[in-house]
């Protein structure tokens, strides 16, 4: 960077031979322990499609260093194999000195976006997306809106006859394929409600976060997360000023907007002692919030309280207790464990529990279940080319004989329909929580017919 | 037609065309800096640029066009390596064999398989052991490192005490050598072929010889049973003196590993700790395994020696998940230090077991006087001592501080009648300490061995041997000179 540049660049905070020139340099704390020892290497499914050590968990971290100590500058070259990280976190498991890669694979996007603000297509669909849509529920509201009407009115067969579907790439076609049906967010349903009681005892309250994919595209699976959490003792409240937990713009480099949403949500759950998410990926986000935080210690404080605060379903059934269903479900189900769940939040065996405990239900072992399917927030949609390699190799591990694959992530739900999908497969794609309330639901159905417990 | 590659050396793009698999090389800084070192960061230098071929015939094709241009190259794979095996000291082209990762054939009625040499070793007994099998060298990066790299080290591991290191585990091998012909050696894994015993002069040439296409391995059946010990002891002594009374009772375990104070500080910071009490001097976990009849006696047996020996508490693991537990702690130690120092380095003594209380309080003496920390992980059943110093390569002097008090307790372990490198290798790293157990002639002697083979040093110079001492390399430069 030339003199000039520096002068006309008034956010350069540092006169040291560090290459990162905005502000957040990537925390020195956080590479400091990794030595190199390369154990981390085959836990990458980057690493695993490519053979390539710059596309590896120890290669990103050199990297990122070697910005630092002035041997690279935060150049194209050097954004390829940081965006091309998934930010599984599968590293982050197998690493012995629990160097936290994701965040520091965050950190160095946002001095890359800052660096290289997107500009032109992929600009715009940012602005779009992330900073226009996402924020917005009331936008998402009608964009979910607008998809129902689509899928009902007959559209979406018409268009699927068209020739629209041959100029989009192909991965769009893909997911159009597979998208849910729609039906109305659950903050809609209950926005008149403050609390939604416990349908029996109340034995404690709980705020739940709904999520903007979740609400939209899944807000079944919110009715369901609702039901399973009242018919267990909790009363259940939606804050009103929730919002987008800000995973994807962090993920994507956009570390102000992210910084945003996690203030207008540490403030809108304020009150509450529990927060309950559905999803893997917001759930990661909400409890990494104090991160965005390292220059505002005031907010950081906020942060690591609000953080404490929450929880996934799974964990938080498993923790407080809850009904075993008594009917039969007769399924044969496999669970994959989303990323953001068993690697970024270290839950792993609760769901897999909830699951187990119902009765009729026969699990079925997928190997490398905590491997990446590829979804990774909007990964697969910005590196498609990977995504499906990845989701290749998750697909050859899905056991041929199971009628479900169970998760607890909304963007896995939707890759992994689109590896059902492409592969000739013939699996259901589930939300763990979703299979309690069914069985939940047989119960109820049972008991009105009068059918005896058991 | 091969797209024309954005760079000025000529050589990438004629290196380039000899390659079919996609982003077959890398020749731009921003990828090479991932290469600049394996295991052993103390020394970096960036490669030309790495290939990354598909089969034998690319890499024998990039060999030959190395060796018709004088270009400088290796092999390297996983890179886990703790040497510097597979650092690029001379602008090295990189062969990167992590795409040959097939398991080529398994044949488990005459006990072996068939493995490119980027396969990763847990992988190996991972798919066989459905089966029953396993492939014994369990090297602590076997998580991630390649069978290639383990031949190339001629990798040890925790369980080596009762099995052999890999050497002992190599049938055959396809070398590429350093003029890019092809051999075969080994007949198919029929043991004591006539002649000399190739196999085990590449296996652990750290890639000096000739680079490894296709490994043929034993492979074992599944002990019968296994059981695993875990014995802590308030003064190191104790424990080693427990070590050679386990070994004098006949009992062979598969495994005896001890670690010391500060390793368990390590260790139980990091990512898989056990619990270990933060007061004791020393712990060691013990394996033993093999047909069921017997292993509650061997256990018996150990678990008495150690009373006798002071021992403050010891346990059997009571579920293959505690099992697991205790060994992930300690398989994963070297990483852990990274939890409690910015950097390490690692050494690889090899001492005669009963020295070990005499050899632990000279590696004290050495830290006080460097003043940087050193860890001690022990294989101890084969005296095989991994001292492990702590330092901080920001810090000005202390990299050269690391490096003296390393080589101070290779010359410790030298002295005690043991040798400087157990299962890493020499590399770079020990480069100079070859010297604390060979004379000139016998270094000469070698490096003419490694003559016959790689008669331009262009495949992995400036490892394993002192250069001084290649007699035969300065006698051949001056005649150049004077003719």
């Amino acid at each position: 960077m030339s003199l000039k540049e520096m002068i006309k660049d008034p956010t350069c905070t540092t006169k040291s031979l560090t290459n990162y020139k905005w502000k957040e340099h990537p925390d020195e704390e956080k590479w400091a322990d990794c030595v190199h020892c390369g154990l981390c290497l085959e836990a990458c499914p980057t690493y695993e499609i490519t053979g390539q050590e710059q596309h590896s968990p120890r290669g990103r971290v050199h990297l990122i260093k070697s910005v630092a100590e002035g041997k690279l500058e935060v150049n194209e070259r050097f954004m390829d194999p940081v965006f091309t990280c998934l930010d599984c976190r599968a590293c982050e498991t197998a690493c012995p000195a629990d160097v936290q890669v994701g965040g520091l694979i965050e950190e160095a996007r946002g001095q890359i976006r800052q660096a290289m603000p997107l500009s032109g297509w992929k600009g715009m669909v940012s602005k779009v997306f992330l900073e226009g849509l996402f924020p917005y529920h009331n936008r998402l509201n009608k964009l979910g809106s607008l998809l129902g009407i689509y899928q009902k009115s007959g559209m979406q067969k018409a268009v699927r006859k068209t020739g629209l579907m041959k100029v989009m790439p192909q991965h769009l076609v893909d997911m159009e394929a597979v998208m849910p049906k729609v039906n109305p967010p659950a903050r809609k349903k209950y926005k008149n409600q403050e609390v939604i009681k416990a349908k029996n005892e109340s034995k404690q309250e709980v705020a739940f976060l709904t999520g903007c994919i979740m609400d939209v595209m899944f807000s079944d699976i919110n009715e369901s997360t609702i039901n399973v959490l009242t018919r267990n003792g909790s009363d259940v409240t939606i804050p009103k000023n929730q919002t987008c937990c800000g995973a994807l713009h962090v993920h994507a480099g956009n570390r102000e907007t992210g910084r945003k949403l996690a203030k207008q949500n540490i403030e809108a759950f304020k009150d509450a002692d529990t927060v309950v998410v559905n999803s893997a990926g917001c759930g990661c986000m909400l409890q990494d919030y104090p991160e965005l935080f390292r220059e505002e210690p005031e907010w950081q404080e906020k942060a690591e309280q609000f953080s404490k605060k929450v929880q996934d379903i799974s964990k938080y059934l498993y923790d407080t207790g809850y009904e075993t269903p008594s009917t039969p479900l007769n399924k044969r189900i496999t669970y994959h464990d989303a990323c953001h769940l068993a690697h970024g939040q270290n839950v792993r065996e609760e769901p897999r529990d909830l699951l187990i405990n119902i009765p009729g239900v026969e699990m079925v072992h997928m190997p490398n279940a905590d491997r990446c399917c590829g979804s990774a927030g909007i990964y697969n949609i910005t590196n498609p080319e990977m995504a499906g390699a990845v989701l290749e190799s998750k697909m050859e591990n899905v056991p041929e004989d199971v009628e479900m694959i169970s998760m607890g992530n909304p963007g896995c739900m939707l890759q992994m329909a689109m590896g059902v999908e492409k592969y000739g497969r013939n699996q259901k794609i589930v939300h763990t929580v979703q299979v309690l309330d069914w069985a939940y639901k047989q119960d109820d159905e049972q008991k009105e017919r009068g059918v005896p417990d058991g | 037609m091969v797209k024309k590659l954005k760079t000025n050396d000529k050589h990438i793009n004629k290196l380039a065309r000899l390659l079919t698999g996609p982003n077959a090389i890398l020749y731009h800084k921003e990828d090479l800096l991932a290469y600049d070192c394996d295991g052993f960061t103390i020394h970096k230098h960036l490669p030309r640029a790495v290939v990354f071929p598909k089969n034998t015939e690319e890499v024998a094709k990039i060999v030959q066009y190395c060796a018709k241009h004088q270009l400088p190259f290796l092999a390297r794979g996983a890179g886990t390596g703790l040497s510097g095996g597979a650092t690029p000291l001379n602008n090295e082209v990189i062969i990167s064999l992590v795409r040959m990762k097939k398991l080529i054939s398994l044949d488990v009625e005459n006990r072996r398989a068939v493995v490119e040499p980027g396969y990763i070793n847990l992988k190996l007994t991972n798919s066989i052991s459905d089966k029953g099998y396993y492939y014994a060298p369990d090297p602590s990066s076997q998580y991630a490192c390649t069978i290639g790299g383990n031949v190339a080290e001629n990798a040890g591991g925790a369980h080596c005490l009762k099995y052999g290191v890999t050497t002992n585990h190599i049938l055959g091998l396809e070398v590429v050598l350093p003029n890019g012909e092809i051999i075969h050696l080994g007949n198919d894994g029929i043991p004591d072929t006539p002649g000399y015993d190739l196999i085990g002069l590449i296996t652990g040439s750290e890639g000096t010889l000739g680079i490894v296409t296709k490994i043929t391995v034993r492979i074992l059946k599944n002990p019968e049973e296994k059981q695993t010990v875990l014995a802590y002891f308030d003064d190191v002594e104790d424990g080693s003196r427990a070590v050679s009374d386990i070994i004098s009772t006949g009992i062979v375990p598969a495994a005896m590993e001890m670690m010391d104070k500060t390793a368990i500080e390590a260790v139980e910071a990091a990512a898989f700790p056990v619990g270990h009490p933060k007061d004791i001097e020393a712990v060691l976990l013990i394996e033993v395994d093999g047909i069921s009849a017997g292993i509650e006696e061997q256990i018996t047996d150990i678990l008495n020696v150690c009373t006798s020996r002071n021992v403050r508490e010891v346990k059997v693991a009571e579920s293959e998940q505690e099992r697991a537990r205790w060994w992930a702690n300690r398989k994963t130690g070297f990483g852990a230090m990274g939890a409690i120092s910015p950097d390490y380095l690692v050494q690889d003594g090899v001492i005669p077991r009963s020295r070990l209380p005499e050899v632990l309080s000279r590696i004290n003496q050495i830290s006080e006087e460097s003043g940087l920390r050193i860890a001690n992980i022990f294989h101890a059943g084969d005296g095989n001592l991994h001292p492990l110093v702590l330092f901080d390569a920001n810090k000005p002097g202390d990299t050269e501080k690391a490096l003296e008090a390393g080589s101070a307790c290779l010359k410790v372990c030298a002295d005690v009648g043991g040798t400087i490198t157990g299962e890493h290798g020499v590399g770079i790293e020990k480069i100079e300490e070859m010297r604390f157990v060979f004379s000139d002639s016998e270094i000469n002697a070698q490096t003419e061995v490694r003559e016959v083979f790689n008669p331009d040093n262009l495949l992995n110079a400036g490892k394993l041997f002192p250069s001084p001492g290649r007699c035969g390399e300065v006698k051949k430069a001056m005649k150049a000179v004077i003719s």
